[in-house]
């Protein structure tokens, strides 16, 4: 890890390819100048030299360390800039920053996994980790949801988990095209059908706030503990340590206390989902 | 720890020797405002004591208005800080609890606060929005300082508190003629600081106490922050000017270096995210954060209080508003 007395020097990344993920999100593979190792749901601050920053959820396996992968939906000042990357190009890296998944926590249990849009980064590095371990856990589900099929992400992950063991693949989108063969709707009518015993499972949320907002809500109602269900808070995270406050709800730093919060532990906080 | 007093001329022959190896500032009345200048043999005579307050809050030392936080900075000379009211040394806690936090100690601060000797004063006289004692701060130095002082009938008088500022004391008395602290100058300022005190507490018996304070806050109705959100232009002054409000914007620069700028959440955007989402969108949602952050937050997670009742974001408002109003019309309403 790096040393934390001097992290708001970046270290430099040299982008080794960019992936078009759809027609808003791309993926940057970076190649950090020296190993950088994170946990999964710890995020990084990506710097742009001299025009701005931004923090992302690297989007790649926690168990690699000299290439990280962040992928990136446009949609403001520094992500319009970052699709404009090419390979060959450097960028700055600080971080990991904050608290990440508790993987330990989900050992021996079913794991089901809400995610919509950009928010399927986040969940991709998460399954990484988890697949590595797939025996610790009793199954792995995987809910889906995006606009369009055109806008579903990581097409060929999500052939290879479909195909591995323990693990289960649902997907919906809002509109779906003549191609598309799975769900049309939001991403909460995956979790209707679903057979969990949800007293030995946990559940983790990741997407858009309106997503996570309903997404949660459905959880709570099938019977998910406030305790049990994991969120990965979007806020306006900038300095990355507890100080510079711009990410703050409530009484937390979202940088430092989070991104990954317990819905029991944030419940009472203003404007979670906003 | 020890204590002496030495005359306000060998004082000043101190201050004059001291500032050789040292860059000292001191509260300078500069007609009418007060603030922290650097002494030198000009502005000695004009140096306040017993005075509050600095226009300029003391977290300016530690937390510049602007700031490179990538490069190496190099300190030439200690800073002495002399003239330090009580509100402004509370304050010092939560910037310590947040800048010296042991997850991630900020270099920056952390060497701004070595190398600073902190020298407290008495005040023994208050201003108009003076509430310290409303949030459990006495009106002379108890915390954060090395040092502190109080001028009386021609003596200064010096109380040593830190190892810290073991150096200094040696200093001085190697230069002034140091006596005891006399039985009745130590009676005297025990009385005059009762005298504030009661004088203080008196003049803001209304005003809730800082738990209270944060009750009524968390339990308000939207209306009133609406009604006194009313003449707020959003300019950030009562945050700029807080001893305890320590937010910043990281700027990116050329050769990837961050500069760090005040920052305050009076300002439109300040937690915007890139998707578009806006907690404190609203001017009033935002007036009032700050306030739930003083009185709710920052108590839930941290010792130190966040709100030392210096009144400077009541003197600073360019919209008049005064918070301590609020908060009075809220306890009325109970």
């Amino acid at each position: 890890m790096a040393d934390k007395a001097i992290l708001y020097r970046p270290i430099k990344a040299k982008v080794d390819k960019v992936i078009s993920e759809s027609p808003t999100i791309k993926t940057i593979v970076l190649i950090p100048e020296s190993e950088f190792a994170f946990k999964t749901g710890e995020f990084i601050e990506l710097t742009l030299n001299g025009y701005g920053e931004a923090p992302f959820t690297p989007s790649s396996s926690p168990l690699e360390t000299r290439r990280l992968e962040v992928t990136i939906m446009k949609t403001g000042y520094v992500t319009n800039k970052l699709h404009e990357l090419k390979p060959g190009e450097v960028v700055g890296i600080r971080g990991p920053f904050g608290r990440g998944y508790p993987v330990e926590k989900f050992y021996g249990k079913e794991i089901i996994i809400v995610g919509g849009g950009c928010g399927f980064a986040p969940i991709r590095s998460l399954l990484y980790n988890l697949i590595a371990i797939k025996e610790k856990f009793k199954k792995v589900i995987l809910c889906y949801g995006a606009k369009t099929p055109e806008e579903c992400i990581y097409k060929p992950f999500v052939d290879e988990l479909k195909k591995t063991e323990r693990f289960e693949v649902y997907r919906s989108v809002d509109r779906a095209d003549e191609e598309w063969s799975e769900k049309e709707g939001v991403v909460t009518i995956l979790l209707e059908d679903l057979k969990v015993d949800i007293k030995n499972s946990v559940a983790v949320v990741c997407g858009p706030p309106v997503m996570m907002k309903f997404g949660t809500l459905k959880l709570l109602e099938m019977g998910y503990p406030e305790s049990d269900i994991y969120l990965s808070m979007e806020k306006n995270m900038s300095c990355g340590m507890g100080k510079c406050g711009h990410c703050m709800m409530g009484k937390y730093f979202v940088c430092k206390d989070g991104p990954v919060f317990t819905y029991e532990e944030i419940k009472n906080e203003p404007g979670i989902w906003l | 720890m020890e204590s002496f007093q030495i005359s306000l001329t060998d004082w000043q022959k101190a201050l004059q020797e001291l500032s050789e190896s040292y860059k000292i500032y001191a509260a300078v009345n500069n007609g009418n405002s007060i603030d922290y200048e650097v002494v030198n043999n000009d502005n000695l005579k004009d140096i306040i004591y017993n005075t509050p307050k600095p226009a300029t809050p003391l977290k300016s030392f530690f937390l510049p208005a602007k700031e490179n936080v990538v490069i190496n900075k190099k300190f030439h000379k200690k800073n002495i800080i002399i003239g330090i009211p009580s509100c402004d040394l509370a304050g010092v806690g939560l910037l310590d609890e947040i800048y010296l936090d042991k997850d991630f100690v900020d270099p920056y601060y952390k060497n701004a606060r070595d190398n600073s000797i902190l020298i407290g004063t008495d005040c023994l006289t208050t201003q108009q929005h003076c509430h310290c004692t409303s949030y459990g701060v006495n009106p002379y130095p108890e915390k954060n300082n090395d040092l502190s002082l109080i001028s009386l009938n021609g003596a200064i008088l010096i109380f040593l508190n830190t190892a810290k500022g073991a150096d200094i004391v040696v200093r001085i008395k190697e230069i002034a003629t140091v006596r005891e602290i006399s039985s009745e100058n130590i009676k005297a300022v025990q009385d005059k600081r009762e005298a504030v005190k009661k004088q203080l507490k008196s003049r803001n018996s209304k005003l809730p106490d800082y738990k209270e304070t944060g009750k009524l806050v968390k339990k308000s109705k939207e209306s009133v922050w609406e009604k006194y959100a009313k003449t707020c232009v959003s300019c950030g002054a009562c945050a700029t000017i807080c001893p305890t409000c320590t937010c910043f914007l990281l700027i990116d620069r050329p050769e990837f270096e961050k500069v760090r700028q005040l920052d305050a959440c009076q300002y439109p955007g300040f937690e915007k995210t890139a998707g578009g989402e806006d907690p404190l969108k609203k001017k009033f949602v935002r007036f009032r954060n700050r306030y739930m952050c003083k009185y709710v937050w920052k108590p839930e997670k941290f010792e130190s209080i966040a709100c030392t009742g210096c009144g400077r974001c009541i003197e600073s408002c360019i919209g008049s508003i005064n918070k301590n109003e609020l908060f009075i019309e809220l306890a009325n309403k109970k």
